[in-house]
């Protein structure tokens, strides 16, 4: 067996699903491995099958495979609804005791584990403890050292007070105990490796706050949305120790303009929404971008359109990022391809902001912004953190910012694009700033040579930007590959550990993955020295690939999927050597 | 702050394209003159403005100013304000840009009180797209996209600030100036939330809420014997349907202001050039 294990709980909504597998990723990340989490949550609170799921090995793990080894399954439907990844020798934990799980049938090839979960957490002072209870048969299962375990629960329950923790580590033993006993002749054949390494465990939209943070962000509007509540929740609070707030407005219309306003203010300001909330805000992308104010606007992705599907994935937005908002719109589209890029490319994004002074998108995605992932905590390096502010202008320098009448310009269509800010209370440098047409002064007109250079002026910044910042991609794999795949967004990780796959299957790849959506990194040398390029996204029409065709005049494969589930390692390699062969008919 | 402000300090050199005898040029002279009264400077003062007739006044005033969307100038300004406290933050527009497109944002304005001040331009009509009616046009009032009248009462927009919690609900007209500017001065010094409704009639394109109905009809509430601390009271004005009233109609000497609340009290412009010392700390919260 190898090391790397997937472990899963599932039940109904609301019977503490998620806080016990958290539990239980943490035991796994204190004891030095790493984890990759993963969830399957329906649009509802209480009801409706839900799981978390949890891989972990000592090397680093990146995505999700259709394996599971261990389920923990409170209720019959979270067999039925993983019977596809149970494999021969899957350990199945449930509570025969319970009514609901009496006639529970576990196939011939998998080892069903009948724990009363129940009694055994009255037992140890509650039934509230079942949960608890399971994660000490899974420790047993599974050869994980339980010690392990009692630091989360304390993390967890803690301030609830002593004995509660110390009741939930009783709980743990007595479902340690109980196999040990009751099926001591079975070795389920794992050896949980432990390490000294300490990670830290977070998820995308965690990241996304802490990065924000870091970068010295002080104001966060918002309107609760799934997935992108999260990043307003970790602000919540946090940001107030740094002077800033986290203000939660009546609507996105509201929010989007509010994080403006703050921007004008002079604050590094975002706000952050999904698909519905995207479309509200749109009016005032072209705001944003005539005002030259800088703001970050994260849109975390799921499934569309309209309501579509709340909680599942997809990265259906991209068009609306790149082209959304009428008349032309001098911008920038980040998207982070990892979670822990997700902190590295919002501090970008703040910097972007302020050095262009015109919004920069964040695209994230469901799949990324529940997903905890460990990693060395070095691999947020604060000292690494840079903040440019641009060109910001005080009573010192405002003068040569100043007209003949010695009026402060605002918008001075200065050759890199790039004109002075001066933050209000800055003596002499009161102006106006508009949404309509303006001149160097922000005031509003129709003069066609005005309104020719004040565009240029705007999206000579896109250009200064091309120029100056690095907008690289990152590349794996064999660089003379005659296939090349390429993606964006968080499917880096299923790609990566995709193409361990493909190389047992003797298919060599190279694998570009793209954290700049605009600009972007020219591929058109990649793409001509390729056989074959294949475009992996979770969308329907190939959003991404549309744009990649136009940059190349080339017509390029895709991968697309739009069920509302990520790509899985595993599925993503076979989807991939299918699109090979094809090619290959074809040709 | 300088004391030597003058109200013509808060003049921009741009000519106002406003039609000739416009309420809007009142409204706006009220609110310079109120702005230097306070003791504030144009380079303290954040002027955000709606869009319509009303909204173009950012753009002859001399201030911080930024001239928005239609309807979202209050968030704007909410916005200004937080990251800003230092800053005199005063928002305008009209009746249709604060009351149809704008509503849901002015009751969230009232009933999150920040400190600024709010004055709308009521002119009854959508002046800047050419005579359409507007959520305080009458119920028969005729326009090009109305022809029997809107069918429908017009809202009453003090009504709705003092069903919201309103700490500051003033009603003035254009043409009264020195009480105009009196009322404007008053919710600029009000500690929270100061609401202004204007009356500002639009010459062009409407021709039954005009100066002269205005002029014979208004009432001042110093003349009514009216106590604007009295809730009860400001309710019972606000709800008389058939009079126009102006003065303080409701003031809550009591309030405190959002952002104090909330424990803002300096600006959030100054920020280190790295992570902040101990962002560390931040990271290993998820051990
Ligand atoms: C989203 C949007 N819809 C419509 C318009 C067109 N529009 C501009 S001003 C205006 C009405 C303005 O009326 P009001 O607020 O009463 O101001 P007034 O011109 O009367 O001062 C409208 C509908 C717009 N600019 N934006
Ligand atoms: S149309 Fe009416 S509101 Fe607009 S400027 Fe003319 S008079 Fe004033």
């Amino acid at each position: 067996m190898p090391d790397d294990l997937n472990w899963a709980i599932g039940g109904e909504a609301g019977d503490g699903i998620d806080s016990t597998g958290k539990i239980f990723a943490q035991a796994l990340s204190r004891a030095g491995r790493h984890v990759f989490t993963s969830k399957d949550f329906a649009s509802r609170i209480r009801g409706g099958y839900t799981a978390y799921k949890v891989r972990t090995s000592v090397d680093r793990v990146e995505s999700v495979v259709d394996r599971l080894d261990v389920l923990i399954a409170l209720t019959e439907r979270t067999i039925d609804e993983n019977m596809d990844e149970l494999h021969e020798g899957s350990v199945i934990i449930y509570d025969g005791e319970r009514t609901t799980m009496q006639d529970v049938e576990i196939p011939d090839e998998m080892i069903g584990l009948e724990v009363p979960l129940q009694r055994l957490a009255e037992e140890a002072g509650g039934a509230i403890m079942a949960n608890v209870v399971a994660l000490g048969a899974a420790c047993e299962v599974t050869n994980f050292p339980i010690a392990n375990l009692d630091e989360s629960l304390k993390k967890r329950f803690g301030d609830k007070g002593e004995a509660i923790v110390e009741n939930n580590k009783e709980a743990a033993r007595k479902g340690q105990q109980f196999v040990q006993e009751e099926y001591e002749q079975d070795d389920f054949g794992y050896d949980m490796e432990t390490t000294d390494n300490d990670y830290v465990l977070l998820n995308g939209d965690q990241a996304i706050g802490m990065g924000a943070l870091a970068a010295g962000c002080r104001f966060y509007s918002g309107y609760p949305i799934t997935p992108a509540t999260d990043v307003m929740e970790y602000l919540t609070g946090r940001i107030d120790q740094y002077g800033g707030k986290v203000v939660q407005a009546e609507d996105e219309l509201s929010a989007i303009n509010m994080a403006l306003g703050a921007a004008r203010a002079g604050a590094r300001a975002m706000t952050a929404t999904s698909g519905p909330g995207i479309d509200l805000m749109t009016e005032t992308f072209g705001l944003v971008a005539q005002s030259e104010t800088p703001l970050v606007i994260c849109d975390v992705m799921r499934s569309g359109p309209s309501t579509g599907m709340p909680t599942k994935q997809e990265q259906g937005d991209l068009n609306m990022t790149l082209y959304g908002g009428h008349g032309e719109i001098p911008r920038f589209v980040v998207a982070p391809t990892t979670v822990s890029e997700c902190f590295w490319k919002t501090v970008e994004a703040f910097n972007y902001a302020e050095k262009y002074q015109t919004p920069v998108f964040l695209v994230s995605d469901l799949a990324m912004a529940v997903t905890e992932q460990t990693f060395p905590p070095e691999e947020f390096d604060m000292d690494e953190v840079e903040i440019e502010r641009g060109k910001v202008v005080d009573e010192g320098d405002l003068d040569s910012w100043t007209n003949e009448k010695g009026q402060f310009q605002p918008h001075f269509p200065a050759a890199d694009g790039i004109s002075p800010r001066a933050f209000p209370g800055t003596d002499n440098g009161a102006h106006m700033t508009t949404g309509l047409e303006h001149d160097a002064l922000g005031r509003r007109t129709e003069d066609t040579e005005i309104r020719q250079e004040q565009v240029e002026k705007r999206q000579q910044k896109v250009e200064t930007a091309r120029e100056e910042e690095d907008w690289d991609y990152r590349e794996y794999g064999n660089p003379d590959a005659d296939t090349l795949v390429v993606s964006w967004g968080s499917n880096e990780g299923a790609m990566r550990e995709g193409m361990e796959f493909l190389e047992e299957e003797g298919i060599d790849v190279r694998f570009i993955s793209v954290p700049y959506i605009f600009p972007r990194p020219d591929l058109s040398e990649e793409i001509e020295q390729a056989e074959q390029t294949i475009v992996v996204e979770c969308n329907a029409t190939g959003q991404f690939a549309d744009v990649i065709e136009h940059d190349v005049l080339e017509r390029v494969d895709r991968v697309n999927k739009y069920n509302g589930v990520r790509f899985k390692a595993d599925e993503l390699a076979e989807a991939i050597e299918e699109a090979i062969s094809e090619a290959e008919v074809t040709a | 702050m300088s004391s030597d402000v003058r109200f013509t300090d808060f003049k921009s050199d741009k000519q106002p394209t406003w039609c000739p005898g416009c309420g809007d040029f009142g409204t706006m002279n009220g609110m310079m003159k109120a702005l230097a009264e306070t003791g504030n400077s144009p380079d303290d003062t954040f002027v955000v403005a709606g869009i319509g007739c009303s909204g173009k006044i950012g753009t002859y005033m001399h201030s911080y100013a930024l001239h928005g969307v239609h309807g979202r100038a209050l968030p704007v300004g909410i916005g200004v304000k937080m990251a800003n406290p230092n800053l005199e933050v005063m928002v305008a527009g009209g009746d249709g840009d604060g009351y149809s497109i704008g509503a849901g944002h002015f009751i969230h304005a009232v009933r999150r009180n920040v400190d600024m001040t709010y004055v709308v331009m009521d002119n009854r009509i959508y002046g800047l797209t050419k005579g359409q009616a507007s959520p305080t046009s009458r119920e028969d009032f005729e326009t090009s996209t109305t022809p029997e009248g809107p069918q429908q009462p017009p809202v009453n927009p003090k009504a709705l600030a003092l069903a919201a919690g309103g700490t500051f609900i003033a009603q003035s007209f254009s043409s009264n100036s020195q009480r105009h500017a009196e009322l404007v001065q008053e919710a600029i010094e009000h500690d929270g939330f100061g609401f202004v409704n204007v009356y500002s009639p639009c010459v062009t394109f409407n021709d039954v809420d005009t100066y002269d109905y205005f002029r014979d009809t208004i009432v001042d509430l110093d003349e009514e014997d009216h106590d604007p601390t009295d809730r009860e009271q400001a309710k019972d004005k606000i709800l008389e349907g058939d009079k126009e009233y102006q003065g303080v109609l409701y003031r809550d000497d009591n309030s405190v202001p959002f952002e104090q609340r909330e424990g803002i009290e300096e600006s959030m412009a100054d920020i280190p050039d790295g992570a902040p010392e101990d962002a560390m700390d931040l990271v290993r919260e998820f051990y």
